[in-house]
């Protein structure tokens, strides 16, 4: 497209406040970060320099690569088990609800809970894990145990199960969406040609639904992968994640220099796992038309 | 068959958006509201702006006192380095009090403003680290000491020793501050008594240490609200614990048990607490006014009876306390002091920072 005198104002106009937008809240602040990531830190300040002590002394202590790949570890769990709960979860709505407007509902409900506060949920969480809390008194009164268990609160399974609850949404909104999609005459036809149900699912829906499938748990692996709040309130002394490596670094040890190019290393590995999904989205991509 | 990638696209792109505008709108109120006059920005511990004394000062002077709170002392130059103009005041112990000068957060104190200073115990106001370079910059507010919390009903003989933290017999119901503090108390149980200036061997000595006793411990406690929740819902048995306070909360919500203070035969810690003038701060008058209250009767008083903590200020007590709560809470006996182990700021703190974020990493 070539510009005319005529369009400039009308383009300025229009791109002038996203671009600002991007350029004021993205770049700048991205460009900040990785150049902090350089700095020299002083007790109890830091100066600016150019140095890549900060990036040496992550890779050469154990403690940052440990929490990575703890981190890498406890979403990839939310990942595949969001998957397993959000997957059956759309095509039970998709295919097997009939009715239009129990359908709406059912989806609904699952999406409403984004609007509730996620520290309340959570907290909820810790409510019915704990000592005293709501899944050992059902325990305890139906006499499954003889004590309260404290094996449910406090350690990377609960985060694990509290994360999966939060995000969940976030795989079932793009399966939905694919899955929905989905021309039944193709199913239909599947059905013709005398081919079981397991097998229409395996060579028809789950292929044109792969890209739902990778949608939803990029999503769920960078939102878990990110998380600062399930290992303070239900994750027990081995719970620290990479964010609170985060949190702690631009706080109580007040070093910004080493927070910033840790936040610089989990930004690299985020946009190359970003750059992997697309790829699969793209390798996996069937053309419908 | 793209509308999966809208989709997920659309998504993404409003969860960032909405995150930044939550961002900007966080980091802009503060400021904005700051801004006002007659405010007073306090950041603070739990207990210290309780309304019972806080709604007389605002009666009296018309400031208006907003709270934040802290967990542990090094949130204070976390919090002063992210900008200023956010905080008038902030109330961080002994030990991280020449920190914030050196760092040049906070200005000196022009103690002829502050009613009462003068009868504040002299080994609080004249400490060495309170006044340096020939100013104060520091007014002493208040004391005590963390020692441990237990519950009598699980122990069949009571605990008297920092062991009682590293027991095996405990695994899974003992809890510990999140704070560079819990070095001090590992280097103690080792035996260490320079626990101030510990070298490089023992500060590994004291690592390895926390590292072992991790699969011991349910839960580190961030705040005091943590830490009396984590024993209310019978989630851990013992813990140090801020005296007085959270023993007072816990007992408070009856839940059938009791907890119970005591004082380990390695000795107590000891703290004590005073308000710094953050630099540049625009509510200066209302801070002045602010250090004043808390230098009077009701200011005192208020914040021993909300805190369980012992008053920096004997005089300002004489008419707002029993005589037996005076001697509970130490009212000239300042010598108290001296059965506890003070905190002072580490020779090396960004090494005990480091060590105690490596030991919380560990898996």
């Amino acid at each position: 497209m070539t510009l005319t005198r005529r369009t400039i104002p009308g383009f300025a106009a229009l791109f002038s406040l996203p671009l600002a937008w991007v350029l004021l809240l993205m770049v700048v602040p991205y460009a900040i970060m990785i150049s902090v990531g350089f700095w020299t830190r002083q007790f109890p300040l830091f100066y600016p320099d150019f140095q890549f002590g900060n990036y040496a002394q992550i890779l050469a202590d154990p403690q940052y690569t440990t929490v990575i790949l703890r981190t890498l570890k406890i979403a990839a769990c939310v990942t595949v088990c969001a998957l397993l709960l959000g997957y059956p979860l759309a095509y039970f709505l998709v295919f097997t609800v009939r009715s239009q407007k129990l359908r709406n509902l059912l989806y609904m409900s699952v999406i409403v809970p984004l609007w509730v506060s996620y520290l309340l949920r959570a907290y909820t969480w810790k409510i019915i894990l704990g000592t005293d809390g709501a899944l050992n008194s059902l325990l305890v009164s139906t006499g499954l145990v003889s004590a309260p268990l404290d094996i449910f609160l406090y350690n990377q399974t609960a985060m694990v199960v509290t994360l999966v609850y939060i995000f969940v949404p976030f795989m079932v909104m793009p399966l939905f969406t694919v899955l929905d999609n989905i021309p039944r005459r193709l199913i239909e036809a599947s059905e013709d040609l005398g081919v079981g149900p397991f097998m229409t699912f395996w060579k028809v829906i789950f292929p044109l639904s792969l890209g739902g499938v990778i949608a939803g748990a990029t999503m769920t692996f960078c939102l878990s992968f990110g998380d600062f709040v399930a290992p303070v309130l239900v994750g027990g002394p081995d719970g620290t994640m990479v964010a609170n490596l985060l949190q702690t670094q631009f706080g109580a040890a007040l070093n910004w220099p080493l927070g910033s190019a840790l936040a610089t290393l989990v930004l690299a590995l985020v946009l190359i796992l970003l750059q992997l999904s697309s790829r699969l989205d793209r390798a996996g991509r069937v053309d419908l038309a | 068959m793209t509308n999966e990638r809208h989709e997920g696209e659309q998504t993404m792109s409003i969860l960032r958006r909405s995150a930044i505008i939550a961002l900007a709108t966080a980091s802009v109120l503060p400021q904005a509201l700051a801004a006002n006059a007659a405010e007073l920005n306090y950041l603070t511990w739990e207990g210290y702006a309780v309304d019972s004394f806080i709604s007389k000062f605002e009666a009296a002077s018309g400031c208006k006192v907003s709270a934040s709170y802290v967990g542990s002392n090094d949130d204070f130059a976390a919090k002063l380095a992210a900008g200023g103009g956010v905080y008038d005041i902030i109330t961080p112990s002994l030990d991280t009090v020449p920190m914030l000068r050196l760092a040049g957060f906070v200005a000196p104190i022009d103690t002829a403003k502050v009613e009462g200073f003068g009868d504040i115990y002299p080994e609080f106001s004249k400490e060495s680290d309170v006044v340096a370079d020939g100013e104060t910059w520091a007014v002493p507010l208040i004391w005590g000491s963390v020692s441990l919390i237990y519950r009598p009903d699980k122990f069949e003989t009571a605990p008297d020793s920092i062991a009682v933290l590293f027991d095996p017999a405990l695994k899974g119901k003992i809890s510990l501050w999140d704070d560079k503090s819990a070095l001090y108390w590992t280097a103690r149980y080792l035996g260490y008594d320079n626990i101030f200036d510990l070298t490089d061997e023992q500060l590994d000595a004291v690592k390895a240490k926390l590292i072992e006793q991790k699969p011991l411990i349910r839960k580190y406690w961030a705040s005091a609200g943590e830490l009396t929740e984590l024993m209310a819902n019978q989630e851990v048995y013992v813990s140090n614990a801020w005296t007085g306070l959270t023993s007072k909360d816990v007992n408070n919500l009856k839940k059938g048990f009791e907890v119970v203070e005591f004082t380990p035969k390695e000795k107590a810690e000891g703290w004590m607490d005073s308000m710094m003038l953050v630099k540049d701060s625009p509510n200066e008058d209302c801070a002045y006014k602010f250090m004043s209250f808390m230098q009077s009767p009701d200011g005192q008083c208020g914040l021993a009876e909300s805190t369980g903590y012992f008053p920096a200020n004997p005089k300002a007590v004489q008419g707002c306390m029993s005589d037996e709560l005076k001697k509970e809470r130490q009212v000239d006996n300042v010598e108290f002091v001296k059965s506890l182990v003070m905190w002072q700021q580490p020779a090396r703190l960004d090494k005990y920072l480091e060590t105690w974020n490596a030991v919380k990493a560990a898996p």
